[in-house]
């Protein structure tokens, strides 16, 4: 017996019993439910925190020592040299060198076509490093450009994506000013500025020129609190500027895999560098807790699970004991063992499929209304999410297969002793 | 249609091994309705479980409908029940959950050869099995919505379904009123008619008058 004769006698079998079906379905249905939550709560707290802190796991900050002993170990100052070396350790695919922007650079006046709030008296200093395009290129607005423009073109800059939420939820909301636009709609937006000039007086350079920077993209890989420009341009400036030549400010490295970066990190230190680990530190410490915790809950929704089958065993080893006579008539219409187990499972296994179906919907009205809580409980902070839940499909897929399986694994037992009735015991 | 050679069927009570069938020999034709009387307790419901492949743990021969019960693997002896042979019981076993018309189509599921009827296929053909007991019209209802003869023409509907060759009714009107018991009688004697091969189990005399022969077992044995 298989297919639909099958669901047909499994579906009018539960339908008799119809308090017991809803029993065992509520088993499985809580089960997957505690299972689902669980798990989306994990995925949303950690896209949350990737949001957050997204650094990207193959990525290694260098910067210069603090620890004068690094010059004695061939460290100390990031400049080509070292470069070079960085660049040929084991595991490293590719090395990235940043230098700060030694020269002032101030907006006096709002972003040209953007209609936001800017008090007369505003100045803001916006400091500036240097990064080579490579690696922002795959954050750069199509066509947009990344390279010095040389004397008198407007310059462009790159911010961390950041940023925006960063301006919105802090600033926006203290100074109550209009809010940005999502970051893609601001590409291409031109801020006049002036170049050499300083809030501070004393900092203000003997040459002070006016200037524009031109806005060509936001990415994750850029420091939240300065435009990242072309690597050249900023060379160029600090030269023309007379500022002494201090090496790079920092060194991007690239793992090969995610794998690779305690290594690569372990040969940065034996070189006399250090690692700004900041971010990083913050993200996996983070990481690490919602993932310990997610599976810790899981593993009791897991549990639940568990409790759900062996509750449906014990339902089912009742069922067949009330039903041998039923049995035994199937088997005297031809019904074989394997039919008898068949049927069973597929009784255990429609109540775990609506069971989980239920079970997943609960999970996800349940999430609405945390959603809907923490809104009105925590306050309107830069990074708040939306949601601290993910449902992709695959945890729909898992509720429901958790339970059918939850509810199979209950019904194996009584399915085996059903098939072993005799019917010629039981029909008289 | 079928033909025992001396089985014998014994069974356990505690230390005590019982013999209930002792050597028992038996041939019915084609179209023959064949009953079976004897006391309660005297073996008549074995002998059809044996007859029927419902019960394979006996020794001698039982040849039925041309197959050897002895020689059937345990999937072969659900087969065969499925397509070769009919029960009706005392209890009409019919299943509570199902419709009358499921309860008559439920051989359909259970098909041996691996073709699944398809649910015109087996609607139809439980109904035709329903119109020949008089029943099509009550083809939605429970077994709780009808009566008792009801019930046992719905079981006998169910039984002739496969359209087997072979009918075996233990105690058929054993739970039925006289006019009711009489109406199930005629239908097994129009079915011997049509070539069914029938062994009834009975203690009721009226059976036994319209049979092709009446054969009493006692002391495991039949005379």
């Amino acid at each position: 017996m298989r297919g639909r004769g099958l669901v047909h006698l499994a579906a009018r079998n539960l339908r008799s019993d119809l308090r017991g079906a809803l029993l065992n379905g509520a088993a499985t249905c809580a089960g997957a439910a505690a299972l689902v939550f669980f798990v989306a709560l994990g995925l949303g707290v950690g896209a949350a925190a990737r949001r957050m802190f997204p650094g990207e796991a193959r990525l290694v900050e260098v910067v210069p020592s603090s620890i004068a002993l690094g010059e004695v170990l061939g460290g100390g100052r990031l400049d080509g040299d070292a470069l070079a070396r960085l660049r040929a350790l084991p595991a490293v695919a590719d090395a990235w060198p940043k230098a700060n922007l030694r020269v002032p650079v101030t907006a006096t006046r709002p972003p040209e076509g953007l209609a936001v709030s800017w008090p007369p008296s505003l100045v803001v200093q916006i400091p500036g490093v240097g990064v080579p395009r490579a690696l922002v290129a795959q954050d750069l607005a199509p066509g947009a450009p990344f390279e010095d423009p040389g004397g008198g073109g407007a310059m462009p800059i790159v911010l961390s994506r950041r940023l925006v939420e960063i301006y919105n939820r802090t600033i926006a909301a203290s100074w109550n000013v209009r809010r940005l636009p999502p970051a893609p709609a601001l590409v291409g937006l031109q801020v006049p500025v002036r170049v050499g000039w300083s809030m501070v007086p004393q900092k203000t350079e003997d040459r002070v020129y006016d200037g524009r920077l031109v806005l060509s993209g936001f990415s994750d890989r850029v420091p939240v609190y300065a435009a990242a420009l072309p690597l050249e341009l900023v060379l160029r400036l600090n030269r023309e500027y007379g500022k002494p030549e201090l090496g790079y400010s920092a060194v991007t490295l690239l793992a090969a895999r995610p794998d690779d970066v305690p290594q690569v990190m372990a040969a940065v230190r034996r070189m006399g560098f250090a690692v700004d680990e900041g971010e990083r530190a913050t993200a996996e410490r983070v990481g690490a807790a919602v993932a310990v915790t997610t599976g810790a809950l899981a593993l009791l929704a897991l549990l639940m699970c568990a409790l759900a089958a062996l509750a449906i065993a014990q339902s089912l080893f009742a069922s067949v004991r009330a039903r041998v006579r039923d049995i035994a008539i199937l088997e005297a219409v031809g019904a074989t063992a394997a039919d008898v187990r068949a049927l069973l499972i597929a009784e255990a296994g429609l109540t775990g499929l609506a069971g989980g179906a239920a079970g997943t919907l609960l999970a996800r009205v349940a999430a609405l209304a945390a959603d809907a809580a923490l809104r009105r409980v925590l306050p309107d902070l830069p990074f708040r999410p939306e949601t601290v839940f993910a449902f992709p499909a695959w945890t729909w897929a898992l509720g429901v297969a958790v339970a059918v399986l939850a509810s199979v694994a209950g019904a194996l037992a009584p399915a085996a002793a059903a098939a072993r009735i005799d019917p010629a015991r039981n029909l008289s | 249609m079928i033909a025992l050679r001396g089985v014998v069927k014994r069974f356990r009570d505690g230390d005590e091994r019982l013999t209930v069938l002792d050597g028992v020999d038996l041939d019915v034709a084609e179209g023959e309705l064949v009953a079976i009387v004897g006391a309660s307790g005297s073996g008549k419901s074995t002998l059809l479980y044996v007859t029927g492949a419902l019960d394979a743990d006996f020794e001698g021969e039982a040849t039925v409908a041309g197959r050897s019960l002895r020689a059937l693997s345990p999937d072969g002896r659900a087969a065969f029940r499925n397509a070769e042979v009919g029960f009706v019981f005392q209890a009409f076993n019919l299943l509570p959950a199902l419709t009358a018309l499921d309860n008559v189509c439920l051989p359909a599921f259970f098909r041996g050869d691996g073709r699944p009827a398809s649910r015109g296929e087996r609607e139809a053909t439980g109904r035709a099995a329903l119109a020949r007991v008089g029943l099509e019209a009550k083809a939605a209802k429970k077994p709780a919505q009808l009566s008792g003869g009801e019930r046992q023409r719905v079981a006998i509907a169910r039984a002739l379904f496969a359209e087997p060759r072979v009918l075996l009714a233990d105690e058929p009107t054993g739970n039925l009123d006289a006019a009711t018991g009489a109406a199930i009688i005629a239908i097994f004697e129009e079915l011997a008619a049509a070539g069914l091969a029938i062994v009834v189990a009975t203690h009721e005399e009226r059976v036994s008058r319209i049979a092709a022969r009446v054969l009493h077992l006692a002391g495991g044995r039949l005379a």
